[in-house]
């Protein structure tokens, strides 16, 4: 029996998109990261003044995937595209220190959203490729991700020029949605 | 099939995402919200139709422009069809949304890149059509790439593109070197992109006061190689730009006209009338008749062929043919049949057609000309009837020879005794003897006949001009005078002016006893009984002339007249040329200069000169008959008013005159007080609603204040195509709570014209809350348009009172009383007191009062002290302290107020500014 719930389940999730928001401040490498997912290679981009939104299957999921621009003039309206969000990605430049308070400051804004209380949140550590980046562990504690309580939340260590983390990121975002579902 | 409990329950939890249970608790109902619910549905079909609900409700009028997000996240899409229904919902509400219309910003970027070039052609003109400052910076970057693209549609596109940039941000296009690239797309090897950059620059040009686009004899050649090829649209655009190109030499512009007459014969009118705009500015630059000749040749055919159009486009060929005939009559000399109207033309265009008939009316084709315009004399159109009459006159006037066949004509209408051919007839008769005299007197009798049937003013007037010029062969000249005489005071001026002038000419022809007794009656009741300036001045002058010298008199008034021309409806010769350079636009249908009408043109224009087109063009579109130059007193109707400035009085000892005269040196002189203007004389008004805002209705105004009162000074001016009434004034609440003491007075209005008048204002109406401010929102409407809406600004001067002047001891009590925080500066730079007693005088006129003065001798400025009061609600006055430091005779004033109400200041000092202009 519970088998056959589990063949239902997975064949009707496997037809259905999951909404992904990637967050994060501008030059963090959101839409770098985009691209690495759906075609699989660096694409030359320029600041986003906008969004940007690309499907992408993984695992036997259809992940919407929304990147938003990350400017100071565009953070505003961010949380337009809160609803039915199921999952945020939430980008930092491990190497841009001098930001990451402001990093730190606008991702527990978006975890004060009540539209997005239900959605889990995977950070990505990216650019571990420059020699000065700092790595997941001190990520972790400049964006007091230990505060986070009554959500599913984890960090991957990624480089969006190398294609590195990036996918095992996905893979625990698969998982956990599968989990929830 | 029947599911388990659980199983359904699943079902429902893979289409709806867990938490998306609150779409069935959710009370609120309505078309917006599952809109928006809609639009985010990840099916694409639902989304699409939701895209197109929303356009459908805006398209009706709906306000969606809530969904402007959710709308906006559709945009990502291979669905072409959705991307235009979205980048549609953009350009409408873009505006609105103003902030959040950046967030198209990225898609229209990756757009502009994308492989489909009907796609990038999309997203570079989308991004034309959305008017948001805070995003045109973003747009540049793709422009440029689309400029430069490999498909000529796209370039075509993005060409027309740069032209609407620079509408919204002229510099923005300047720094990005745009104009530039535009330039060098006329090289462009696709005739489309030619032709659209040519559109673009020229549209350019058109709102540019800087030199941007001129053809030089490289583009020349681009621009001439582009013109065979491309659309008919795009041939407009490329021909009204050759039309500005200045031909070197007579080779230069006949290898023009060489290209461009083929284009005569295309179908679309627009194209055919672009080219003879063409040709007819570069035949300018040629000389050999032969050349001109055989191309006044070519010409007429294709404006022949115009029209046969229908009848919209008949009259926009006949209004651009009427202004051709009057440069290069020779074009159409042999098509004047063309222009025989039909009886089934509108009134519009026949009406036309008449006015061109008489242009192109000559020796050779008169008689033709002639049975027409007598068969027209006896349609049903009153109007009609009344043009083909003057039309006959207006032949007579400019064709010698046929002057005597006119007349057998008018006579043989008289005969048929309907009134308004009888009156229009004798109209123009008058202007017949005036221009050829002793000629064709012998018909006067034949009018002397219908002289009771008379009843409107001009043909009165007329008929009595011929029986005063006349007297001397008419014999019973005094009867038929006297029977006007007898209702002198009810007849309106233009008739009593004339009766008065052919009184006195009847007295100096013949000196007998009626005329004399008349010549009192008339002399009296025009000086005393009557209230008309005009009239009452020249019987003074008539009086004195009589009574100081008879011969010096008859010198003047039976003066030989110079000969009159029939020039009425001859447009001035650089009006013509400017015209000329318009054909094909509204300008040439309008005859009015475009800068008269279109109020985004930025060329600098003096206003005295547009007055004087605006006029010529009332005479022009009058149709009466020729204005004829006046010769001294002995004018004819229309020209009274200048008679008396021009009489030369010769200083001769008076002869004896009969008894009568001598009273009249002895009388008294009334002094001749001015006539009440019912607008102000003085700076003319500033326009607060332009004629562009108001379909054609323009409104200027100011508030001034007169006899301790404030009015709304108004000047109303149609230039719509109908006539306007009703109109009605209501303002909103304001500082002051200015609101109209009566209603606003203005008559009805016809086309063309203007009217002044004084709206009595009231304070302390409508009072609004809030800060004090300047605005003054006025709603004006009337029977044919709807309610307009605009702003003025109350002029703080317009409400100073009369008792605003302080003694000097309670201004320095107050000034001293008044803490340091209610003392305001300004400067005001371009501010001048150019001298200090004459400010003064200025100033006090305006009730802002002087008290005194002193020197700074260090900087040799003077600083004047002045008061003045403004009215407060509830009975009370503001007093403003003023003092004003500035050097006599440079610009530039620094002026501090002191007042109980410094938040008032503001107003105060743009008053200042404008009192010290």
């Amino acid at each position: 029996m519970g088998l056959l719930f589990s063949r239902i389940f997975s064949s009707l999730f496997g037809e259905r998109e999951a909404r992904i928001l990637v967050l994060g401040l501008d030059n963090a490498g959101k839409t770098t990261i985009l691209y690495r997912l759906q075609v699989g290679e660096v694409v030359s981009t320029i600041p986003t003044i906008g969004f940007n939104v690309e499907t992408v299957q993984y695992n036997n999921i259809k992940f919407q995937v929304w990147d938003l621009g990350g400017q100071t003039s565009i953070r505003p309206y961010w949380r337009c595209y809160f609803p039915n969000t199921q999952a945020v990605i939430y980008v930092v430049d491990s190497s841009d220190t001098e930001r990451l308070s402001i990093a730190k400051d606008e991702f527990h804004a978006i975890l004060e959203e009540e539209e997005l209380k239900d959605a889990v949140v995977l950070v990505y550590a990216n650019k571990q490729d420059l020699p000065e980046a700092l790595d997941d562990a001190a990520i972790t504690e400049a964006l007091s991700l230990h505060k986070i309580k009554s959500r599913q939340w984890a960090i991957f260590k990624t480089s969006a020029i190398k294609g590195e983390g990036i996918f095992e990121g996905l893979d625990w975002l698969s998982n956990t949605l599968k989990g929830r579902g | 099939m029947c599911l388990p409990g659980n199983q359904a329950f699943f079902i429902l939890k893979g289409t709806m995402s867990g938490h998306d249970s609150k779409y069935f608790s959710t009370t609120k109902k309505g078309e917006i919200p599952e809109l928006k619910e809609e639009l985010n549905s990840q099916y694409k079909d639902k989304k699409k139709d939701a895209v197109k609900k929303v356009i459908a409700a805006m398209t009706v009028g709906k306000d969606v422009s809530m969904l402007f997000t959710d709308v906006v996240n559709c945009m990502q899409t291979e669905n072409l069809e959705l991307k235009k229904l979205v980048y549609l919902y953009l350009i409408n509400y873009a505006k609105s949304q103003p902030d959040l219309a950046i967030l198209a910003v990225n898609t229209f970027v990756k757009d502009s890149q994308d492989p489909n070039p009907l796609i990038r052609a999309l997203a570079v003109r989308t991004m034309g059509c959305i008017r948001v400052d805070k995003i045109t910076e973003y747009l540049c970057d793709p422009l440029q790439r689309c400029l430069k693209d490999d498909d000529p549609y796209v370039r075509k596109t993005a060409a027309i593109c740069v032209a609407k940039l620079y509408d919204i941000n002229a510099e923005l296009v300047e720094d990005r070197g745009f104009l530039e690239t535009l330039k060098d797309l006329i090289s462009d090897s696709n005739p489309m992109v030619v032709a659209n950059a040519v559109a673009a620059l020229a549209e350019i040009q058109e709102s540019s006061s800087k030199v941007i686009f001129e053809i030089t004899s490289h583009t020349l050649f681009k621009l001439l190689a582009a013109l065979n090829e491309c659309t008919e649209w795009g041939q407009v655009f490329i021909l009204d730009a050759l039309s500005s190109y200045k031909a070197k030499d007579a080779r230069d512009a006949e290898n023009i006209v060489e290209r461009v007459t083929p284009r005569l014969q295309h179908a679309n009118c627009a194209v055919v009338l672009s080219a003879v705009k063409v040709i007819l500015q570069q035949m300018e630059h040629i000389s050999s008749q032969d050349v001109i000749r055989t191309l006044c040749k070519k010409m007429a055919p294709p404006l022949v062929t115009l029209i046969s159009a229908e009848p919209e486009i008949q009259y926009v060929a006949l209004r651009n043919i009427n202004l051709i005939v009057q440069k290069r009559p020779l074009i159409l000399a042999h098509e004047i049949k063309v222009f025989f109207c039909k009886y089934n033309d509108p009134i519009y265009v026949k009406m036309e057609k008449l006015e061109i008939m008489i242009k192109l009316a000559s020796d050779r084709n008169i008689d033709q000309v002639l049975l027409e315009f007598k068969e027209y004399a006896t349609e049903v159109d009153v109007d009609f009837v009344r043009k083909a009459v003057r039309a006959i006159g207006r032949c007579a006037i400019k064709l010698e020879r046929a002057a005597e066949k006119c007349i057998g004509v008018l006579l043989d209408l008289i005969k048929i005794k309907v009134n308004y051919v009888v009156q229009e007839a004798i109209i123009v008769i008058k202007d017949i003897f005036r221009r050829y005299p002793n000629m064709y007197e012998s018909i006067i009798a034949t009018l002397c006949e219908n002289l009771d049937t008379l009843d409107e003013p001009e043909a009165k007037a007329s008929m009595i001009w011929i029986i005063g010029e006349y007297a001397e062969r008419i014999d019973n000249a005094d009867e038929l005078l006297e029977s006007f005489l007898e209702t002198f005071p009810e007849e309106p001026a233009q008739v009593q002016l004339q009766l008065l002038t052919a009184a006195v000419k009847l007295f100096l022809k013949k000196p007998t006893e009626r005329p004399q007794e008349m010549i009192q009656v008339v002399l009296n009741n025009a000086t005393q009984e009557t209230d008309n300036p005009d009239l009452r001045d020249r019987a003074y002058i008539y009086w004195r002339l009589l009574s100081t010298d008879p011969e010096a008199a008859k010198d003047v008034v039976l003066a030989e007249k110079p000969t009159i021309s029939d020039d009425s409806n001859q447009l001035d010769s650089s009006l013509l040329d400017e015209l000329l350079g318009n054909i094909a636009t509204l300008a040439s249908v309008y005859h009015k200069p475009p800068e008269s009408f279109v109020s985004r043109v930025k060329t600098v224009q003096k206003p005295e000169e547009d007055e004087e087109y605006l006029e010529g063009q009332d005479s022009g579109q009058n149709e009466s008959s020729a204005p004829i130059p006046d010769s001294v007193v002995a004018s004819v109707p229309a020209n009274a008013n200048r008679a008396a400035s021009a009489a030369p009085v010769q200083p001769a000892a008076a002869p004896p005159m009969p008894d009568l005269m001598s009273d009249l040196i002895s009388l008294d002189l009334v002094p001749v007080s001015e006539p009440t203007a019912a607008a102000p004389s003085g700076p003319p008004l500033p326009v607060i609603f332009p004629a562009s805002a108001g379909q054609g209705l323009q409104i200027s105004g100011r508030l001034i204040r007169r006899d301790g009162q404030v009015f709304y000074s108004l000047a109303f001016e149609n230039n719509t195509t109908g006539p306007l009434d009703g109109f009605q004034i209501q303002f909103n609440k304001n500082t002051f709570g200015l609101a109209a003491a009566g209603p606003l007075q203005v008559p009805s209005l016809l086309p063309g014209t203007k009217a002044d008048t004084l709206l009595p204002m009231l304070l302390f109406q409508n009072l609004s809350v809030g800060p004090p401010s300047s605005v003054l929102q006025v709603a004006v409407k009337n029977h044919q348009q709807p309610v307009w809406y605009f702003t003025d600004k109350i002029p703080l001067q317009a409400l100073f009172l009369e008792d605003g002047k302080m003694e000097r001891g309670s201004f320095l009590e107050t000034w001293k009383a008044l803490p340091d925080s209610h003392e305001v500066t300004r400067d005001l730079p371009t501010a001048l007191i150019s001298s200090v007693d004459a400010t003064v005088e200025k100033l006090s006129s305006s009730n802002l009062f002087y008290i005194a003065r002193r020197m700074l001798k260090d900087t040799n400025q003077d600083v004047l002290y002045l008061s003045c009061k403004v009215p407060y609600v509830s009975g009370k006055s503001i007093p403003f302290l003023v003092e004003l430091t500035a050097l006599v005779g440079s610009p530039g004033v620094k002026c501090a107020v002191k007042t109980p109400s410094p938040e008032m200041s503001p107003l105060l000092f743009d008053a200042i500014d404008f009192l010290l202009k």
